[in-house]
């Protein structure tokens, strides 16, 4: 299929249809907003359903009573509105059910802007929601990236049977860059697959009730819904972990950046390669499980020195890098919270500090 | 005789760039006024090039709160300068798809009193773009946008690109679906524009000239790409 050029959000909606997505239900947000207008556009076209709720809260439950039925449904939001939703993607978690929640995040705290942002690290990754749950995050760095990983979060939502979340700054959701799309996929629920789905009962069919719950009144009940939750979260940290390594094997430092933040440190790593400094990039593409391996074996490699996180934040990802490095070697911040996004100077500047050895 | 240009069409088209080629080759013949009548997006507009359209000697009218992140645009009294003022040429670059249009239908009026020949309104049109792919959709668009804008298409402007990634092979694209949108509506094809080197490359194609109309190549001002951004900013 010929590549066709699309802005960030138009293309998450896409690829969600192409995923099999048939069911959306959101609220609008700046810069977000063009996730439901496309919706609206489309699902028509095709049969699906675009409903636009009355807030974001009934948005996620309306997520949560359609995820019961085994279909393919997704939402979306930008930062505030992600932060409404908590309350629901936490019950989706309990209930133990599949689905896929866009961020495309703004700054904040509060209302905040409406620039770019990636201030919702640890609502994402260490669930913004009460209970001891996990969402798998996706954090992809351009348009194209956002299309390849809409179907790899739905597929690993349902055999998780867990939310999965896309988060990507304004930035993506905004700016246009040519894309090729994968053909569309038919999405049919498959109750051998699904036995829990609640798709109606039938005559003929089995006795047993598909029951859609997060309520375990039996302390010893709760517990036993906690142990399998964290017997799969094992599984996913074993499994899913995505990341890609830029740059020089052989370099002196190492830095962790992800999302469009994670471009701009390679126009520096570039630039640095040039005047002689040895940079390597590791770009988280999921930020949970976040790539604890990885950036572990890269900072105890002996040739290189310290270790820098950028992230448009006041340092958020900073505290899962500095876990992972375990003071094996210093690890250093560069960012801002907000939106002011770093520049490729500023990168350079501070590693080249960095790799002089000063503060 | 004041020469009046209305760009519409979908979002990511080119509306934009083309207003801004088109408004800085008319300066250099007369007095020129470029309109920023995009009341839909927040990001990515004529105005953020205030500095560079006024040193050309142009009037820039952008809505009221433009480029303050303050997303409750609202049109200036001074669009009516476009209508009253004696211009040689008037420019307006509308918001995206037939929602973009609709702020047009205000000065329906003040459109319908321009002198037979003066006015133009143009869609752009980039075949690359999801929702103006098939010649069934733009004219589903057409449609829309006319009933919105309160204007007549007069001219079709094949201007398919894939951004940094353009090719002889958007353009001709473009071409075969705006042949047979032309054919079915009787809406010329007045223009095929863009970066020189593809529109060169599909000009040697020989494609039919009345599909074609005046060749454009424009040079672009906005930093969409993805390099041009990290290394320029918006």
């Amino acid at each position: 299929m010929a590549k066709i050029l699309m802005k960030g959000n138009e293309a998450i909606a896409e690829a969600a249809i192409r995923a099999g997505c048939r069911f959306f239900f959101g609220y609008p947000i700046t810069p977000q907003t063009e996730v439901p207008e496309y919706m609206a556009a489309r699902m028509p076209e095709i049969g699906g359903c675009f409903l636009q709720a009355e807030s974001e809260v009934a948005a996620i439950n309306m997520v949560y009573g359609a995820a019961g039925t085994g279909v393919r449904v997704m939402t979306s939001s930008s930062s505030p509105g992600v932060s409404l939703k908590q309350e629901g993607i936490s019950y989706i978690a309990g209930a133990e059910l599949p689905c896929v929640i866009i961020n495309v995040m703004r700054g904040g705290p509060g209302l905040g802007g409406i620039q770019a942002s990636q201030g919702d690290y640890f609502q994402s990754t260490r669930g913004g929601g009460h209970g001891d749950y996990r969402c798998i995050v996706y954090a992809p760095a351009s348009v194209q990236e956002v299309v390849d990983l809409m179907g790899v979060a739905f597929d690993a939502a349902d055999q998780y049977r867990c939310p999965a979340m896309i988060v990507a700054d304004g930035i993506i959701g905004q700016m246009m860059e040519p894309v090729e799309l994968p053909e569309p996929y038919e999405y049919k629920v498959d109750t051998e697959k699904k036995p829990w789905a609640a798709t109606g009962w039938k005559p003929g069919d089995k006795k047993e009730r598909a029951v859609i719950n997060s309520l375990y009144i039996e302390v010893d009940e709760l517990h036993e819904l906690n142990t399998r939750l964290q017997a799969r979260y094992r599984e996913i940290e074993k499994n899913e972990v995505r990341y890609e390594v830029y740059g020089d094997e052989d370099a002196e430092l190492v830095v962790c950046a992800y999302g469009t933040v994670a471009r701009i440190c390679k126009a520096a790593i570039d630039e640095l390669r040039d005047k002689g400094l040895k940079v390597k990039l590791i770009r988280p593409i999921t930020l949970w499980p976040f790539p604890v391996d990885c950036v572990k074996a890269a900072a105890e490699a002996p040739e290189v020195k310290a270790v820098l996180t950028v992230e448009l934040n006041a340092g958020q990802m900073l505290e899962d890098v500095k876990l992972a490095v375990n003071g094996a070697k210093p690890v250093e911040f560069l960012g801002n919270p907000g939106s002011k996004m770093p520049t490729v100077e500023e990168i350079c500047e501070k590693l080249l500090a960095m790799s002089k050895g000063e503060e | 005789m004041k020469k009046v240009f209305v760009f519409v069409g979908n979002f990511g088209s080119g509306k934009t760039e083309l207003a801004l080629n088109t408004a800085f080759r008319a300066a250099q013949k007369g007095r020129t006024e470029l309109i920023d009548l995009d009341m839909v997006n927040t990001y990515f507009r004529l105005s953020e090039r205030k500095e560079l359209i006024e040193s050309k000697g142009i009037r820039l009218i952008s809505p009221n709160y433009v480029c303050t992140n303050v997303e409750t645009l609202s049109l200036p009294a001074e669009v009516s300068s476009a209508f009253d003022q004696d211009w040689d040429t008037v420019v307006f670059d509308v918001g995206g798809d037939p929602v973009g249009a609709t702020a047009l239908g205000r000065f329906h009026d003040d459109f319908m009193k321009l002198p037979e020949g003066s006015l133009q309104v143009l869609l752009v049109v980039n075949v690359r773009r999801p929702l103006s792919s098939t010649p069934e959709r733009i004219m589903k668009l057409i449609d829309e946008t006319v009933r919105n804008a309160r204007l007549n298409i007069t001219g079709l402007i094949n201007n398919t690109n894939l951004a940094g990634e353009t090719g002889a092979d958007e353009l001709q694209d473009g071409y075969t679906v705006l042949r047979e949108v032309s054919d079915r509506t009787g809406i010329p094809v007045v223009c095929t524009s863009g970066l020189r080197l593809p529109l060169e490359a599909f000009m040697e194609t020989s494609p039919e000239a009345r599909y074609v109309g005046e060749t454009l190549a424009i040079d672009t001002f906005l930093h969409r790409d993805w390099n041009s951004f990290i290394h320029h900013g918006l």
